[in-house]
C-alpha cells in the first residue's frame, strides 16, 4: 500500500506500508524500515531503525498533529492533500491578534512585499504584506478589531 | 521588621520563583491573577489568590490601586514585583511604601534615576564610570562634528538625534566618508523627523553584552555576584545567558564587577540590581544601563554561586544585613540559561499560540526548569510568549553546553511550536563552543542556524511515531532502554 505523509509541509511518499499489532513497516526511497511499539510504562516507546526512542503526539489541530520522536519535532498529517490551502491572493492572519494599523486602501496599487496592514499580537507588530504586485481588492477589518488566527485580512489581485 | 506575608505582583514562572523562596523562609504568599490566567499554577499554588478581573493589562497586572488594595485586604506586609510589569515603576514603589507596605526592591529614587537613560549617565559622571565615547552636544557645525568624530576614533556611528529604525544612521569607517556621512545623516534626519540634529558615538563591532549581578543591603554592604554574558539575542531580547562569561580574563572580570559595585555603592542602592555593560573585542567596557530589579536570567548566577537571590532580596527588604561577605561569593562551574519561547524561529520568530498538552521535565542532575505553565494551559496573545527558562549547571562550559542540548530534548512542550530546536542549533554551533559570542551572533550565523532538512532515517522515525500512536501494543516488553530520550518522566508541571 502506498501512503503519503506531510512532514513540516513536505510531502513524503512511502510504499509497501503495512501496520498490524503495533508493528509498522514501509519502504522509503528504496529502503525498508520496520518499527515496533514497546510496552514501557505509559509511554509510547518505539524500537526500530537501530534505536529506541520515546514519542509523544499532540491531538489533531486543523488536521495536523505535532509529533515529537526522540530529538525530532515535526508537524504531521497523512492521507489526502494536507490541510487548507489559503485562497490565492488572500492574506491570512498568522495568529490571533488585533488590527493595529491599516496602511493601504481598497483599490490601491501595491508591489509585492508592501505592507497593507499591521497586526498586533503578543505585544509585537506584524506587517501583513502583499504577496504579489496587484490591486488591493479587499480589506476585511478596521483598526482595533480582533481577528482569529487564519482569518482572511485582505486580498490582492 | 520580619516579613510575614508577601504579595507577588506578577504572573507565571517569576511568581512561582518568588513563591518557592518565600515558602522556604516560612513566609505566606498571596498571588494575583487575571481571569484568563486563573488555571495557571501561580493562581493555584499560593496560600491565597485574588482575581484581578479581566481586561487590558492596565486593568489587571498593571493596576496599581487594585494590587495595593488586595495587599491590604489580605494583610500582606510586603510586595514583590518580579520583573517586567510594575517592577521598575517608581510611582508604584512609592505608593506601596506610602501605604505602609514594604516594596521588595530599590528605593523609588533609584528606580527614577536609572530609568532616565541620560540622567543616569550624568549622575554617574563623578564616579568615573566608563561611557561609550561620543558627542551628544548642541554644536551642530559640520567641521566641529567631524573633529569630534576624529577624536572618538573610527569606526563611528552618526545618528539623527530624533532617529529610530535605522533612519538617519551612518557607520563611518574612514576619514574619506566622514563629511558626506554627517551631511547624509543630517538630511535624512531632516526628511524623516524634521530635525537635522545628529549625535556621534564610537561604533563597536561585535560587542558582547556583559552584566553584573549586584545586591546591596541597608547597612552599607554593596556586593556583586559576578557577571553574566547575555550576548545571544533576537529582536533585542536575550535568549541564551551564561556565567561565567567565556573568554574573559579573571583580571577583566574583577575590574568589570568592581566598576558595577562602584555604581551601587555610589548611588547607595538597595536590593537586587544589574549593571549592563558593552564589552568590545579589545576588552574595553562601557556602561549601558542599570536594571533596578531581579533579572529574568538571575538563576544562572544562583547555580554558579550557590546563593538564593530572592532570599537576599527579602532579607534586605526586612532590613537585615546580607549574611555573606564578598570573599565568600565564588563562581563554581558553569551555568547556561535558555529561554523557551512559543515562537517559530524559522518564520522570523513569529509567536505561536495553542494549548500545551504536555510539558516535559528535565531528567539530568543540576538542571532547573522555571516554568509558569501546566499541562493543558493555553498560550494566548495577551502575554509575553516566554514559556519557561531552562537552567543547566555543569562543572565547566563544555559540560553545561552538552547537558543543555540534552535537556532541551527533555523539556518538550507538546502542542505549541517552540524555539527548542533553534536553541539546540545555537548551542551546537562551533562559534558558540569557542565562546565567540556577540550581540550580532544570530544575524551573523543566520545561514548556519537554519533548520537542516530531515534525513530519510529521521523521516522514517517520525512516520513510525505518527503511525504507531494509539496502536495496540505488541507483546514485547522492554528490558533496558538503550539510548535516545525516553519520556520516562512526563509527569507534567513541576517547578
Amino acid at each position: 500500500m502506498e501512503k503519503i505523509f506531510f512532514i513540516n509541509g513536505q510531502e513524503v511518499k512511502v510504499v509497501n506500508f503495512s501496520q498490524k499489532d503495533g508493528i509498522v513497516s514501509f519502504d522509503l526511497n528504496g529502503k525498508n524500515y520496520q518499527y515496533s511499539k514497546l510496552d514501557f510504562r505509559d509511554q509510547l516507546l518505539i524500537e526500530g531503525n537501530d534505536h529506541r526512542f520515546g514519542a509523544v503526539i499532540s491531538s489533531p489541530k486543523e488536521g495536523e498533529q505535532m509529533v515529537i520522536a526522540g530529538e525530532l519535532e515535526a508537524k504531521m498529517s497523512s492521507g489526502k492533500k494536507a490541510k487548507k490551502q489559503s485562497i490565492a491572493g488572500s492574506l491570512n492572519s498568522p495568529m490571533p491578534g488585533k488590527i493595529f494599523k491599516v496602511i493601504k486602501n481598497i483599490g490601491d496599487e501595491v508591489k509585492k512585499g508592501e505592507t497593507i496592514l499591521i497586526l498586533e499580537a503578543m505585544k509585537m507588530e506584524h506587517s501583513i504584506r502583499a504577496d504579489k504586485d496587484g490591486i488591493v481588492k479587499k480589506i476585511n477589518y478596521s483598526v482595533g478589531e480582533l481577528v482569529q488566527g487564519g482569518a482572511v485580512l485582505a486580498s490582492v489581485e | 521588621m520580619k516579613i510575614q506575608k508577601i504579595l507577588v505582583a506578577n504572573r507565571g514562572e517569576i511568581a512561582l520563583r518568588v513563591l518557592r523562596t518565600a515558602r522556604e523562609m516560612g513566609i505566606k504568599v498571596v498571588s494575583i491573577y487575571a481571569e484568563d490566567d486563573k488555571t495557571l499554577p501561580h493562581a493555584m499554588l499560593a496560600d491565597e489568590s485574588y482575581s484581578l478581573g479581566s481586561g487590558a493589562l492596565a486593568d489587571t497586572y498593571l493596576n496599581q490601586n487594585k494590587i495595593i488594595d488586595i495587599a491590604k485586604r489580605s494583610g500582606a506586609d510586603a510586595i514583590h514585583p518580579g520583573y517586567g510589569f510594575l517592577s521598575e515603576n517608581a510611582m508604584f514603589a512609592s505608593t506601596v511604601e506610602k501605604a505602609g507596605i514594604i516594596f521588595i526592591g530599590p528605593t523609588p529614587d533609584s528606580i527614577t534615576l536609572m530609568g532616565d537613560k541620560s540622567g543616569s549617565k550624568k549622575a554617574l559622571e563623578p564616579l568615573n564610570i566608563p561611557m561609550i565615547p561620543g558627542y551628544h552636544g548642541d554644536n551642530q557645525d559640520e567641521a566641529f562634528l567631524a573633529d569630534q568624530a576624529r577624536k572618538i576614533g573610527f569606526p563611528v556611528l552618526i545618528k539623527a538625534s530624533a532617529g529610530g529604525g535605522g533612519k538617519g544612521m551612518r557607520i563611518v569607517n574612514q576619514e574619506e566618508d566622514l563629511l558626506e556621512s554627517i551631511r547624509g545623516a543630517k538630511s535624512e534626519g531632516l526628511k524623516s523627523f524634521s530635525n537635522d540634529r545628529v549625535l556621534i558615538e564610537k561604533y563597536i563591532v561585535n560587542p558582547r553584552h556583559i552584566e553584573v549581578q549586584l545586591m546591596s543591603d541597608t547597612h552599607g554592604n554593596h556586593l556583586h555576584f559576578w557577571e553574566r554574558e547575555c550576548s545571544i539575542q533576537r529582536r533585542y531580547q536575550k535568549i541564551v545567558e551564561e556565567t561565567p562569561a567565556p573568554s574573559m580574563s579573571q583580571e577583566l572580570r574583577e575590574k568589570i564587577c568592581q566598576t558595577a559595585v562602584q555604581i551601587s555603592s555610589g548611588i547607595n542602592y538597595r536590593g537586587a540590581g544589574t549593571v549592563e555593560f558593552i564589552l568590545t573585542p579589545k576588552n574595553e567596557f562601557y556602561f549601558l544601563e542599570m536594571n533596578t530589579r531581579l533579572q529574568v536570567e538571575h538563576p544562572v548566577t544562583e547555580m554558579v554561586t550557590g546563593f538564593d537571590l530572592v532570599r537576599f532580596q527579602i532579607m534586605v527588604a526586612s532590613g537585615e544585613k546580607l549574611p555573606v561577605k564578598q570573599a565568600d561569593i565564588k563562581q563554581k562551574g558553569h551555568a547556561i540559561e535558555c529561554r523557551i519561547y512559543a515562537e517559530d524561529p524559522d518564520q522570523n520568530f513569529m509567536p505561536s499560540i495553542g494549548k500545551i498538552e504536555k510539558i516535559g521535565t528535565p531528567t539530568l542532575r543540576d538542571v532547573r526548569l522555571d516554568c509558569g505553565f501546566n499541562d493543558g494551559a493555553e498560550v494566548g496573545v495577551n502575554y509575553d510568549p516566554m514559556l519557561a527558562k531552562l537552567i543547566v549547571w555543569g562543572k565547566d562550559r563544555e559540560t553545561s553546553t552538552s547537558k543543555t542540548i540534552q535537556s532541551l530534548d527533555d523539556v518538550l512542550f507538546l502542542g505549541v511550536k517552540t524555539n527548542r530546536d533553534y536553541l539546540k542549533r545555537i548551542l551546537a554551533h562551533p562559534a558558540y563552543a569557542q565562546g565567540l559570542t556577540h550581540t550580532h551572533f544570530i544575524p551573523q550565523y543566520e545561514a548556519d542556524l537554519k533548520p537542516k532538512a530531515l534525513r530519510d532515517d529521521q523521516l522514517a522515525d517520525l512516520i513510525a511515531a505518527f503511525s504507531l500512536q494509539g496502536q495496540t501494543r505488541s507483546s514485547a516488553t522492554v528490558g533496558v532502554v538503550s539510548h535516545s530520550t525516553p519520556w520516562t518522566t512526563l509527569t507534567g508541571f513541576r517547578n
